[in-house]
């Protein structure tokens, strides 16, 4: 009864009717124990099979770190949850919501969910301060005070508001993909993704970016992060799942993946990443 | 709006002698071009003596238009006696070798600018390495940064053929009458204002395009190397 | 002191240059805007079109397209409001000729170009604005447009002087620009190096300034641009 109530509620106060039917799908995806799943989900680049049969769960505040060699999909497979990659067949579904081609699924899932990309694509012509509060004023309308103050919290979470009237290509590589988690916090998101964020940087870069990741990880937040770092995966992980040729070989929570991994490629996969 | 193929017909002889003028002129312009263009675009990259007059003469022959040089070549340079009461007279008084001249200037000057831009491409090590081997700087210029060169600036070219191409529509200003100015004598005598200018558009479309294919085929064979070989 | 007389003559002569240089480069730049969006997903029925239009306009000498619109516009437009039942005589002036002929010449180029610059926005900039989920029509003028502009400044900088440089050909339909001024001064003074002399020197002049302060534009639009090498 209060269900509907509500969603009668919501959908009243919207002015805009396609705005109010999304806005109710938001408010409706309470954070449910499955944050993520993928059942048979298919992907075809052309006629290469990019995505085979991939069935997935990511439980809320879970820490997945998704591994396997180049080309295994990783990438493709974290792309389809946030509709950057369009599925061929299968489900996907975050935070309850269904993904599919309708747009307005599509915005639903993207509220639920934040990205970190590889190569950060941060806005060049804005400043560290004004990427963060871009989405916030443009896409929930946030007043500008308001909005850089919250922007101003997130950039201190990640150590970087000494920054943030300068423009991303005078930071470094791991000052940039710092920001761009910052950038990602800012909409408070549910879940994130990371599609390989460290592969971009230099190796001292690298420590900085994972440490404020594990930050993030003791927050709370489900996180699903595409990385060849093992290390981040042994200290942080609750599961790991390996890729390779487009399927998912092995899933396992972490200490039963690194410490008995079943299947003979996995075993060879470990073997020539740790020494 | 009416296109009269029977004049167009017979306006073809008419319009095709004065394409083949044009080309009298754009061809020789075309080679001149180039062979003072690598020999200016040399004296820039390697800071030779004359660097300073170089660029000045490419910003000055590029940001005048050419019928302005034109212009002041056939009508300007007669003002002065110097030109018109000596030998000079018989090459200034000749619409051909004004046209031959100012087209040249300003056409060199472009051309400078695109061979000094692929010569700027070629990766240094090359030179380096060559040099190492044993090669004479002229050997190393001819036979691997100029035809390197070439490979790159292939685009620019062609656009600047074509941009030469269609400035020699300026030559009628100095009574050469080339195909524009052929097709607006036409005009004159019969008052279509359609068939003679579309008649003429298409045969330099036709230009155009054969000047397009050329470079397309000269490109393919020349970077036939670049095209990666996929093995299975 | 006639030589300060035709001097002023050229110098009216040489702002109907640049009004038209102006008009028609602005023009330009709207026609090329539109068609490159339109022309961004291939094999569209616009993309046909522009494919024949660009070929036709880059095939052909601007003055050439200046001399059709100046000598047959009033026909074109006559057969055209013949379709609507008033049929309206307006005969072209060299001043609408003029600018109709550069703009849409020149809106090919300049379709291409931003084509070619629209291409080369790195795709993650859109990734992040979607993901970001802010609308398309606040993303594309706020983070796309910008970066477009970069990329296309120095190209559109070139498209703009060889359009002013254009205008003097142009001059041969008759527009009374600063070459019509300049030979006229010659003919009456006899004189006619020096006026040619002083009409370069308009060319050479904006030229400069154009170079000028399209650096200062470029520096306003390369803030935060990639440092090469950097990374």
């Amino acid at each position: 009864m209060q269900h509907i109530k509500s969603r009668e509620f919501s959908m009243q106060r919207s002015t805009d009717e396609h705005e109010g039917a999304a806005a109710a799908l938001h408010r409706n995806a309470t954070a449910q124990p499955v944050a993520i799943g993928m059942r048979d989900v298919n992907k075809y680049y052309g006629s290469f099979h990019a995505l085979k049969n991939i069935t997935l769960r990511v439980m809320s505040g879970d820490i997945v770190v998704l591994c396997g060699p180049s080309g295994s999909g990783k990438s493709t497979l974290i792309r389809t949850i946030n509709h950057l990659e369009k599925h061929n067949s299968g489900t996907i579904t975050v935070n309850g919501i269904e993904l599919t081609r309708n747009s307005r699924t599509i915005q639903a899932v993207r509220a639920q969910t934040g990205m970190v990309f590889q190569s950060f694509n941060l806005f060049p012509h804005l400043t560290v301060l004004q990427n963060c509060t871009f989405a916030l004023r443009l896409a929930q309308k946030m007043p500008k005070d308001q909005a850089n103050d919250l922007a101003m919290a997130k950039l201190a979470e990640v150590n970087i508001t000494a920054q943030a009237s300068k423009y991303p290509t005078a930071l470094s590589g791991g000052q940039q993909q710092r920001v761009a988690i910052a950038r990602a916090l800012c909409l408070k998101p549910p879940i994130l993704l990371f599609d390989e964020p460290t592969s971009a940087l230099d190796p001292e870069s690298v420590g900085s970016v994972l440490r404020i990741m594990e930050q993030l990880a003791e927050t709370g937040i489900t996180m699903v992060c595409v990385t060849h770092e093992l290390g981040f995966a042994r200290n942080v992980a609750d599961h790991c799942v390996f890729m390779e040729n487009g399927e998912v070989v092995e899933q396992a929570p972490k200490d039963r993946f690194f410490g008995s991994p079943e299947s003979a490629r996995l075993q060879r996969f470990l073997a020539k990443i740790i020494h | 709006m009416y296109f009269d193929p029977v004049l167009a017909w017979n306006s073809l002889p008419l319009l095709l002698t004065a394409t083949a003028r044009t080309l009298s002129v754009l061809i020789p312009v075309l080679m001149l071009g180039a062979v003072i263009a690598v020999y200016l675009a040399v004296i820039r990259v390697e800071n030779r003596r004359g660097s300073g007059f170089v660029a000045a003469y490419v910003n000055f022959f590029r940001g005048v238009p050419s019928l302005v040089v034109l212009y002041m070549i056939y009508s300007g340079l007669p003002q002065f006696s110097l030109v018109r009461d000596t030998w000079l007279w018989t090459i200034f008084s000749q619409a051909y070798l004004c046209a031959l001249m100012g087209l040249t200037l300003t056409h060199s000057a472009y051309m400078t600018e695109i061979v000094r831009g692929g010569l700027a491409v070629v990766p240094k090590g090359l030179t380096e390495a060559s040099a190492v081997l044993g090669l004479t700087e002229r050997q190393t210029f001819f036979r691997l940064r100029l035809p390197m060169a070439i490979r790159y600036a292939l685009r620019a070219y062609q656009n600047e053929i074509l941009i030469m191409i269609k400035s020699t529509a300026a030559l009628s200003a100095i009574t050469i009458v080339d195909l524009t100015a052929a097709a607006n004598s036409i005009f004159d005598y019969t008052y279509d204002p359609f068939t003679p200018l579309l008649t003429a558009a298409a045969i330099y479309w036709c230009l155009t395009n054969i000047v397009r294919f050329f470079f397309s085929t000269v490109d393919q064979t020349l970077n036939r190397h670049l095209i990666a070989q996929t093995y299975s | 002191m006639q030589i300060l007389g035709f001097t002023q003559q050229m110098l009216t002569g040489a702002m109907v240059s640049l009004q038209v240089a102006v008009c028609a480069f602005i023009m330009a730049l709207t026609i090329g805007a539109v068609a490159a969006v339109l022309t961004l997903r291939q094999k569209t029925v616009f993309g046909a079109f522009w494919i024949v239009y660009a070929s036709v306009f880059t095939g052909v000498p601007s003055l050439l397209v200046a001399f059709f619109f100046y000598y047959a516009g009033a026909d074109i437009i006559a057969s055209v409001t013949r379709l609507s039942g008033a049929e309206k005589h307006v005969d072209l002036t060299p001043f609408i000729a003029a600018i109709l002929a550069l703009g849409m010449v020149y809106g090919a180029y300049i379709a291409d170009l931003l084509r070619a610059a629209i291409r080369n926005v790195p795709k993650g900039q859109f990734e992040a604005a979607a993901v970001l989920q802010v609308k398309k029509r606040f993303f594309v003028p706020l983070i796309i447009v910008p970066q477009v502009i970069r990329i296309a400044l120095p190209a559109l900088t070139n498209m703009w002087i060889v359009v002013l440089k254009d205008t003097a050909l142009i001059s041969l339909i008759g527009l009374k620009e600063i070459m019509a001024y300049a030979k006229l001064a010659s003919g009456v003074t006899k004189e006619p190096f020096v006026f040619y002399l002083i009409a370069s020197l308009f060319f050479l002049l904006m030229t400069s300034l154009t170079y000028y302060v399209s650096k200062n534009m470029q520096a306003w639009s390369d803030r935060g641009a990639a440092v090469y090498g950097k990374d």
